[in-house]
């Protein structure tokens, strides 16, 4: 996609030549991302003009407490790639990740863009920010985190939280959440924070996020919990091509079993597609070479919050809520339960009986009532 | 002649029809038949049975599933006939539920509110003594009651309440596959209450059990009493009415005791 | 003259959050402090839960070195469990982390090291034929046209000229470090560009056997991914050729971009190989075991312990020796602040002592970061590809001999030329050629194995806990990562870890002053013969720590 640059003394026209790429094919790419983004191919005329601003939009990329997973799986997008995002389309003012400079040089870079585009710089977060002891488990330049997003928010026209730690804390966040890590929208209240779910997302609904903002001037529509339709409003379970394998009751048991080598389905052996919300099935990984399940690993529900705790054991079935999920506990409990019951009733029933023959002065009266439906209550 | 017209605006007593607040036979002997459950109240109970026998046994099966169809996927439709039997049956069940809300307050004294749960002191009280009637106890001094007696009214509850939340959880998992949906708008807010789907899951899941544990305790209870008094507990499930000794002073039966 | 306090914070280009705060004099580094600012915690998040699990938590230690993680777990579960995997799994694994390396030490080179070498503005004044000519006499690579270098520095002008340097913003342009040519620099700015295509291009074998990068999927017991030639869901024919593909292509542009610019920057900074040595002492665990992990003969990269830069004698390493102390680190220890702890029984307790936020100084603190200490016999140890190369050579391992021999004639330099920056940065290159090599026959090795009718990819005997050893078991996971020696310690207790300990690659090179006063690695490089000649500018600062390739998220955990 190295057609987008959008250099103003340049027709599209020319630069598309230049670059070897038809209007056409052009086009293409920007009906096919508005597909992406379920927002129709009408909008592909927009878009086509929104990329090609003769100002390329300010984006500042902070990552605060995190594990870098996230940039990494942004420099693994297909369309547009980050290189073409980074020269073409956008301003990447800030990326602790890429910046030449360092230091002072840098935060004056950041300091600069900020006050420059007040109000007008798209804002990417990767990582989350840690509360607990005023916020020293993560300080960059000196300053907390928390102190950075916030200065950082304040000017933002749109806040896109990229990936788990973003969105709630991820694996810092798991029990006993150690630094008191959260994520951007429990900092940011005072303007919609996008989440784009997961450890780490799909690059492609990242650079699809910011390509909706670009075109639309807003954040795309979002769930319950902040993420965005287009790519995560449906369950994997749902779009499963090993759903035909459910359905028809053909499961892996064991991993690498006959099963396993069928690609029957994963459910059994703690698959969490049922539980998830992700377009992994469908927009795939690494520029649509493969998928968690794709390779036979069950989905660990990594899109949804907090799923270190509620997902666990992973190659469980259930959750392991108060240690009764790990190996299937609670049906172990339960059915000790509940035979325990039926043993108790047995129990119950021949002392009942043993009662009743000590109770041999007890006479039992003879039934002489009336027949069934004798007459009620005259 | 038996004063049998318990709340006020009722029906008397005596004319055939489910508005009756009870049926009390004269006596005749040592017993007498009085009608406890309207038509409703069983038609629901043995739906609920005949449901819930469907949702343990394919709802076990969705939860783990223990034996596997082999062969080309387009030949075997195994689970998804368990969860098509499970929805039918939750579907059924859930009616059944709505059903028994709205006869906790058109139904008679036997079926309504008060009955069902233990709201009232003298429950509380009786309780007691029906415990020591379970544990063999002072046998003799446990209070008769008509339709439930305090521990039945608090373990029929405590289903009811199970009941509500298996519905609940269940209606949540399954609106998941259509986010659009009404069942995911309607109950969305469970997994949010409850922390997160994955919980739901476990709690529709652990429930399971708790049902599980329910049954043989309570078939055997409604078979011990039918034993031990001879008057047709079980029989009133299918029949509506059963049979109680004449002499018995009756918690719930004021008006039947001369 | 006084000292000049400087501090550098953030340094970019790396991964997580690092700051180095020097003294200089005269041009000179005389003191340095290296401070890791981010603590996770995830050795605490790792208790009380599931063994088979933990290689998906420490994997988010970081999502760079992706994979090493997740093995070095499973290494250590399946040590503490007595758990064999399958060679097909091994091999698999290795082909894994083999790309993982190449990947990484790429994208380091490019996008994280280049701009310490390479001046992005000073492409702009190249004569597009004469960097034709320089890639030409270098290389085949078919990217070598005058047209294609002239269409690269065209987009790179107007990028310039539009005025929004983004990502070039305030770097350090025309500093008198700079010493490439135009013309090698738009050779090295163009292959920035390519690299950035490529790497997504070749890490897709991650996908194909762990399902995505970044954060592919492991499986204590073997992997995941099974192998059946006659189905679409599984590893079949048609993978196998995507893979070997992409083994090609790595292989290809390692040999005919990566490494020739290598060589080509270095020979106009050949001052850094007496710059930056730092500690002398080398710890190399071994790594891509052709047998079984445990038969410690059969790792391609041999395992070994290095002192005073002494070639002529490798150490066996002995794993009880390994110990980490927290003297200037914000944690504390129930055996008291002086003691240092072997990983099996490690505590991971901060407390921060630290300067209320917003900081000035660091240097001067009793205790200035999250990062521990680990050492070895006490020793402080220098670890990555550089440690790796010289345990090999002097166990003269025969393919790192030629290699080196063959660099050195190349450059003109001694061996002492590498215990330097440069050494480290040319070190990784090596291993890079070497390892794209290697994965021919591991590739070949599984293709055999699969064609003898062997397609197992895990093992199942021990996958129920309840086939698990009583009471306590623990576990040792080593291997060497793209940065160097990575360990995992487990503890394992009715089926649940009990302790996790981790000290890695970064632990060991960023590790803050001892109880001695002993600096780690980075520390000791930046006092090692060390120029900064504007202290507003630390560009010299930032060629020897991103000589290591600093990964904090990693070494703080
Ligand atoms: C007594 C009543 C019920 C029992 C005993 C029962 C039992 C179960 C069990 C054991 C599971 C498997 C849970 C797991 O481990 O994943 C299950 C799943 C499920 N149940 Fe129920 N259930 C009951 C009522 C309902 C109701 C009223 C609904 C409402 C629609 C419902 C909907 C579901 C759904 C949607 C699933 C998940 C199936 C899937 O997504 O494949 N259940 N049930
Ligand atoms: C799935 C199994 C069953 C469940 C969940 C269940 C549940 C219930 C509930 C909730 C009630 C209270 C009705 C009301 O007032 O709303 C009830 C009453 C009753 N059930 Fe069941 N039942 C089950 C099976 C059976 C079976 C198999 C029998 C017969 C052997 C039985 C006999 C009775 C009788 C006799 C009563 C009413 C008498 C009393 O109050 O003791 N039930 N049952
Ligand atoms: N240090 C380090 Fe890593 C590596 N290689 C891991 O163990 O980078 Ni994130
Ligand atoms: S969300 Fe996951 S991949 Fe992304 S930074 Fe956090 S831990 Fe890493
Ligand atoms: S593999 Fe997972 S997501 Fe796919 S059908 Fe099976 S349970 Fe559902
Ligand atoms: S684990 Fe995550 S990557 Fe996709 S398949 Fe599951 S959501
Ligand atoms: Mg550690």
């Amino acid at each position: 996609m190295s057609f987008l640059n959008p250099l103003a003394d340049e027709s599209l026209d020319e630069r598309l030549a230049r670059q070897g790429v038809s209007r056409r094919e052009f086009m293409e790419y920007c009906s096919a991302l508005c597909v992406v983004l379920g927002v129709g191919k009408k909008f592909a005329p927009t878009m086509a003009k929104a990329l090609q601003t003769p100002q390329r939009p300010p984006v500042i990329w902070l990552q605060l407490q995190e594990c870098t997973g996230c940039v990494e799986s942004v420099l693994r997008t297909a369309e547009p790639t980050v290189g073409d995002l980074v020269l073409d389309v956008i301003s990447l003012d800030y990326s602790h990740a890429l910046m030449a400079g360092a230091g002072h040089a840098v935060e004056k870079a950041l300091h600069d863009s900020m006050t420059a585009n007040a109000g007008k710089y798209v804002l990417l977060v990767t990582g989350s920010v840690p509360l607990a002891e005023n916020g020293v488990y993560t300080v960059i330049g000196g300053r907390t985190a928390k102190d950075i997003l916030e200065e950082a928010g304040k000017g933002a026209a749109a806040v896109i939280a990229v990936g788990a730690c973003a969105h709630f804390g991820s694996v810092q966040a798991a029990r006993p959440n150690p630094t008191g890590a959260v994520g951007v929208a429990d900092i940011i209240k005072d303007k919609p924070v996008v989440n784009i779910a997961g450890c780490p997302p799909i690059g492609d609904v990242v650079t699809a996020t910011v390509v909706h903002f670009l075109t639309f001037g807003r954040l795309p529509d979002v769930d319950p919990v902040g993420r965005p339709l287009f790519a995560y409003g449906a369950r994997i379970h749902d779009q499963c091509p090993r759903r035909a394998n459910f359905d028809a009751g053909q499961f892996v048991e064991k991993f690498d079993d006959e099963a396993a080598r069928k690609g029957w389905c994963l459910y059994h052996v703690g698959c969490k597609g049922p539980a998830t919300f992700s377009p992994c099935p469908i927009f795939q990984w690494n520029t649509r070479t493969s998928w968690p399940i794709g390779a036979g690993h069950p989905c660990i529900g990594c899109t949804e919050p907090h799923f270190w705790d509620t997902m666990t054991p992973f190659y469980g079935r259930l959750p392991d809520v108060g240690g009764f999920g790990i190996e299937e506990r609670v049906d172990v409990l339960g059915a000790a339960l509940a035979i325990g019951a039926t043993a108790g009733v047995v129990a119950h029933a021949a002392a009942t009986g043993v009662h009743q023959m000590r109770e041999k002065n007890r006479q039992l009266p003879v039934v002489d009532g009336p027949s069934q439906g004798g007459t009620p209550n005259k | 002649m038996t004063k049998a017209t318990p709340q006020a605006g009722r029906p008397a007593a005596g004319q055939q029809g489910f508005h009756l607040g009870a049926d009390i036979a004269a006596p005749s002997g040592n017993y007498r038949w009085v009608k406890l459950w309207g038509w409703p109240i069983r038609l629901m109970h043995w739906l609920a049975v005949g449901t819930m026998v469907a949702l343990v046994v394919t709802g076990l099966y969705i939860g783990k599933p223990y034996f596997m169809a082999g062969g080309d996927t387009r030949d075997h439709f195994l689970m998804g006939w368990m969860r098509f039997i499970h929805f039918a049956a939750a579907a059924i069940f859930a009616t059944t539920a709505i059903w028994r809300i709205y006869w906790l307050f058109a139904g008679n004294r036997f079926e309504r509110l008060p009955a069902l749960f233990p709201i009232r002191p003298r429950d509380w009280v009786n309780m007691v003594k029906q415990v020591k009637f379970y544990a063999m106890i002072e046998p003799e001094k446990a209070p008769h009651y008509l339709g439930h007696n305090p521990l039945q009214q608090l373990s029929y509850t405590g289903v009811y309440f199970l009941a509500m939340v298996m519905i609940v959880s269940g209606f949540a998992l399954y609106g998941q596959s259509d986010p659009s949906g009404f069942f995911y708008k309607a109950f969305n807010w469970v997994g949010i209450v409850m922390g997160g789907m994955p919980v739901v899951r476990f709690v529709h899941h652990v429930l399971t059990w708790a049902f599980l544990i329910f049954i043989p305790m309570h078939i055997y209870l409604a078979v011990r009493a039918d034993v031990l008094e001879r008057g047709g507990v079980i029989s009133s499930i299918f029949t509506g009415g059963r049979f109680v000794p004449a002499k018995h002073h009756f918690v719930d039966g004021e008006d039947l005791n001369e | 003259m006084a000292a000049t306090k400087v501090v550098v914070d953030p340094i970019t280009r790396i991964e997580g959050h690092l700051r180095i705060e020097v003294q200089s004099e005269n041009g000179k580094i005389t003191d340095s402090w290296a401070s890791s600012t981010q603590f996770r915690g995830i050795e605490t998040i790792m208790k009380d839960r599931d063994p088979r699990d933990a290689w998906a938590f420490v994997q988010r230690i970081c999502g760079v070195c992706t994979v090493v993680h997740a093995v070095a777990s499973c290494r250590a579960v399946e040590d503490a469990l007595d758990i064999r995997i399958p060679p097909n799994a091994n091999i698999i694994r290795n082909l894994i982390h083999g790309m993982q390396f190449i990947q990484d030490h790429v994208i380091h080179f490019y996008h994280l090291h280049a701009l310490d070498w390479v001046d992005v503005v000073s492409a702009l004044k190249a004569d597009p034929a004469g960097t034709s000519r320089l890639a030409k006499s270098l290389s085949p690579w078919p990217n070598n046209s005058e047209t294609y270098f002239a269409e690269v520095q065209n987009r790179v002008k107007k990028f310039v000229a539009s005025g929004q340097l983004g990502i070039f913003t305030n770097g350090y342009w025309g500093h008198p470090a700079y010493k490439l040519p135009p013309e090698a620099n738009l050779m090295a700015v163009a292959h920035y560009l390519e690299a950035l295509d490529w790497q997504r291009d070749i890490i897709r074998l991650h996908a194909i056997f762990g399902g995505k990068n970044p954060h592919p999927n492991f499986l204590v017991g073997g992997m995941a991914s099974a192998i059946n030639l006659n189905d679409t869901a599984t590893i079949n024919a048609e993978r196998l050729t995507d893979i070997r593909d992409m083994i090609t292509r790595a292989q290809r542009f390692v040999e005919q971009v990566y490494w020739t610019d290598l060589v080509a920057i270095a020979g106009f900074y050949k001052d850094w190989a007496a710059i930056g040595g730092g500690v002398k002492n080398h710890l190399c665990y071994g790594e891509f075991p052709e047998g079984d992990i445990r038969d410690l003969d059969k790792l391609y990269f041999p395992r070994g312990i290095i002192y005073d830069n002494d070639l002529t004698k490798v150490h066996d390493f002995d794993p009880a020796k390994v110990q980490e102390f927290i003297n200037t680190s914000w944690y504390e220890y129930s055996t008291g602040p002086e003691s240092g702890l072997h990983p099996f029984d490690g505590e991971t307790t901060p407390k921060y002592t630290g300067p209320a936020t917003p900081w000035t100084y660091l240097m001067g603190e009793p205790k200035y970061t999250w990062m521990k200490a680990p050492r070895y016999e006490g020793k402080p140890m220098q670890v990555g590809p550089l440690s790796r190369l010289l345990v090999a050579y002097g166990k003269g391992h025969e393919e790192v001999r030629e290699m080196v021999g063959g660099v050195m004639s190349a450059l003109n330099v001694g061996p002492s030329a590498l215990f330097s920056t440069l050494g480290r940065t040319a070190a990784r290159g090596m291993e890079t050629v070497l390892l794209a090599r290697r994965m021919n026959k591991w590739y070949d090795d599984l293709v055999n194995r699969i064609k003898n009718g062997d397609t197992q990819t895990f093992n199942q005997e021990k996958w129920d806990p309840s086939k698990w050893p009583a009471g306590e078991s623990k576990g040792f996971g080593f291997l060497d990562a793209p940065r160097g020696a990575l360990g995992h310690w487990v503890k394992i207790k009715d089926g649940k870890i009990t302790n996790y300990q981790c000290v890695v690659p970064s632990t060991w090179n960023c590790s803050p002053r001892d109880g001695q006063g002993q600096q780690g690695a980075y520390e000791a490089s930046l006092v090692d013969n060390h120029p900064l000649v504007n202290p507003e500018q630390p560009l010299e600062i930032l060629r020897t720590i991103h000589s290591f390739d600093p990964c904090m998220s990693c070494g703080v955990h």
